[in-house]
């Protein structure tokens, strides 16, 4: 019981984590926080939903359209939301004012478009394989979202750390300035930056959805609120920070709900957030220069 | 007169938004980025609508107790808060709604879970709130003009000038801290006696956007801006019937225009305007005397 437990959350936890990759990337380069990021993860699922059920595409299908409609969406909102106050020059608190203003925007949206029902994948989007290893019951498409989510963060670090284009990202997030001044355009790099998020969060949303088995319009939501909880933990601009800390909110939340109650898994995973920014703001794996802006001296 | 009886729980609404509207103001004011507002508001709430009934003691009793609660509130989560920064006091705050959000919820013994306390005795009318109003007006614009305002002022725009003037940022960061939990405390106490019965999900989310919206349309500087922008808000569903589903989508594109287009909000950019035309003027007729 408490090793399926662990493994229910585990997989969870992995989702988590790469949703709040895609958040921690953009925090990293552009220091925004992005409160419309759970509405381009349900956006993606739609997306991914909507492959599925219209084009019959299937599970890869459905993840590719996840993550192109999420990338997509959350470089729409980086040009609406996020460019014009850049230009200006403007502070934390603009970005955050207009991404909240972004969000109640495709929230309703897209209830409107469901009429505020809740969707289901078809029965046979993925196939139900359950393995028993050492008494363990484990579905196919638990293995497959471990698989995938290790794939992705591979692939992530490959691209920040192993290209050019990976180079000039950790610049710009180095400083805009500089990076300029070597000749690297923040424009393509935040296209970058947002896109890649924005599929993260796509993918993470298909997953999602495929999990629980349920897409509807406010399923961003407590996502987004476990990812400021994710990154804070894991440290600001981490990305192992972001994983260890998704994996571990996943299992405490499914610990809590399986033996303390459903209702207090949110006051702890909350009351968590509040002691690591009282405690150790920078976070578990967070570097020097997060505590730097996190405390003021 | 028939208007104004139609209108009346509108203007009650306005009123009440305002309160809401200057507890977040005060913080915002003072360079804090708290989006405590709904937290507070549900602890003065939950304690005047506790205390009516299930003790049945006299509503003046329980706002007080509320607004006190929300400032022992405000005065104890600030000395952690006041020591992080911008963003993270967003998102500590943030926490502290949606831990609020969980008490409330969970604990059914006190605060009826999610079915929320009724039959709240319903003794507080609009007069009531026009004076619990105009006293916070006049308490902010006082405190306002003072040291404790300036001081506001300069930390907002820049801390670090701030800190090298000998201007202390935590306290000034407590103060702002107190008077917005006290106010929100009183804001939520006097809701609760207003409206009969409070639930718990009236003080999640959607509270703290309105309320942020309300402030950053209004304007942050000015006492007359987080005014300005309740009446906006709250008129605004009723002008707005005939797109009532898209309501959200018209109060998201409010807020996503006003920080883009008018980032002052309303109230500061008309008197910054106001000013520079009467500068203008003054040295016109200067010299055309010279």
């Amino acid at each position: 019981m408490l090793m399926q437990q662990l493994l229910n959350g585990i997989v969870v936890g992995s989702v988590y984590g790469v949703f709040a990759l895609g958040f921690t990337l953009i925090f990293g380069v552009n220091h925004i926080m992005n409160m419309a990021h759970g509405a381009v993860f349900m956006w993606g699922a739609f997306a991914g939903l909507y492959a599925v059920t219209m084009l019959d595409v299937g599970f890869p299908g459905a993840l590719l359209f996840g993550a192109v409609g999420g990338g997509l969406l959350s470089v729409l909102l980086d040009w609406v939301a996020f460019r014009p106050l850049r230009k200006r020059g403007a502070s934390d608190f603009s970005a955050i004012v207009s991404s909240i203003g972004a969000n109640l925007i495709l929230l309703s949206l897209a209830q409107q478009l469901t009429q505020t029902r809740v969707m289901r994948f078809p029965f046979d989007t993925f196939p139900i394989k359950v393995y028993t290893i050492f008494g363990l019951r484990i579905q196919l498409l638990q293995l497959v979202i471990v698989g995938l989510v290790i794939l992705m963060v591979l692939g992530l670090v490959w691209y920040l750390y192993r290209t050019s284009y990976g180079r000039q990202i950790r610049a710009v997030a180095f400083s805009e300035q500089t990076s300029r001044l070597l000749g690297i355009n923040p424009v393509a790099i935040n296209f970058q930056v947002f896109f890649i998020s924005g599929a993260l969060a796509g993918i993470a949303g298909v997953l999602i959805g495929l999990v629980f088995n349920s897409v509807h319009f406010m399923m961003g939501e407590p996502l987004l609120l476990r990812g400021f909880v994710v990154i804070i933990l894991g440290g600001l601009g981490s990305i192992p920070g972001a994983l260890i800390a998704g994996l571990l909110i996943g299992i405490v939340q499914t610990m809590t709900v399986a033996y303390i109650s459903a209702g207090m898994a949110d006051a702890i995973v909350f009351s968590l957030l509040f002691l690591v920014l009282l405690f150790r703001p920078k976070g578990l794996l967070g570097g020097a220069s997060a505590a730097v802006r996190v405390n003021r001296q | 007169m028939t208007f104004f009886n139609v209108y009346t729980p509108l203007f009650e609404l306005a009123l009440f938004n305002a309160l809401l509207a200057f507890s977040q103001y005060i913080v915002l004011r003072a360079g804090v980025f708290s989006l405590g507002t709904a937290a507070f508001t549900a602890m003065g709430a939950y304690c005047a609508g506790v205390m009516a009934t299930q003790y049945g003691l006299p509503s003046w009793m329980g706002i007080c107790a509320g607004t006190l609660l929300g400032a022992v509130a405000g005065v104890i989560l600030s000395v952690p808060l006041a020591r992080l920064r911008g963003v993270f006091q967003a998102l500590a705050t943030l926490a502290l709604v949606q831990i609020v959000l969980s008490i409330t919820l969970n604990w059914v013994s006190v605060t009826n879970g999610a079915l929320g306390v009724n039959s709240i005795p319903r003794t507080v009318h609009l007069s009531h709130m026009l004076i619990a109003v105009a006293v916070v007006t006049y308490l902010l614009w006082a405190i306002g003009r003072s040291s404790i305002g300036r001081a506001f002022d300069i930390i907002r725009e820049d801390e670090t000038v701030a800190v090298s003037l000998g201007i202390s940022v935590p306290k000034h960061h407590r103060i702002a801290f107190t008077l917005s939990g006290m106010i929100a405390g009183l804001a939520g106490a006097l809701h609760a006696h207003a409206s009969y019965s409070i639930t718990p999900n009236e003080y999640g989310f959607h509270m703290l956007v309105m309320v942020l919206a309300m402030v950053v349309l209004g304007g942050r500087v000015s006492v007359a801006g987080p005014i300005v922008g309740a009446i906006i808000l709250t008129s605004l569903p009723e002008l707005l019937r005939a797109f009532d589903s898209y309501r959200t989508v018209v109060q998201g594109a409010v807020l996503m225009l006003s920080i883009v287009f008018l980032p002052r909000g309303v109230v500061d950019t008309a008197l910054s305007w106001l000013r520079a035309r009467r500068l203008k003027a003054g040295t016109a007729t200067k010299e055309a005397r010279a």
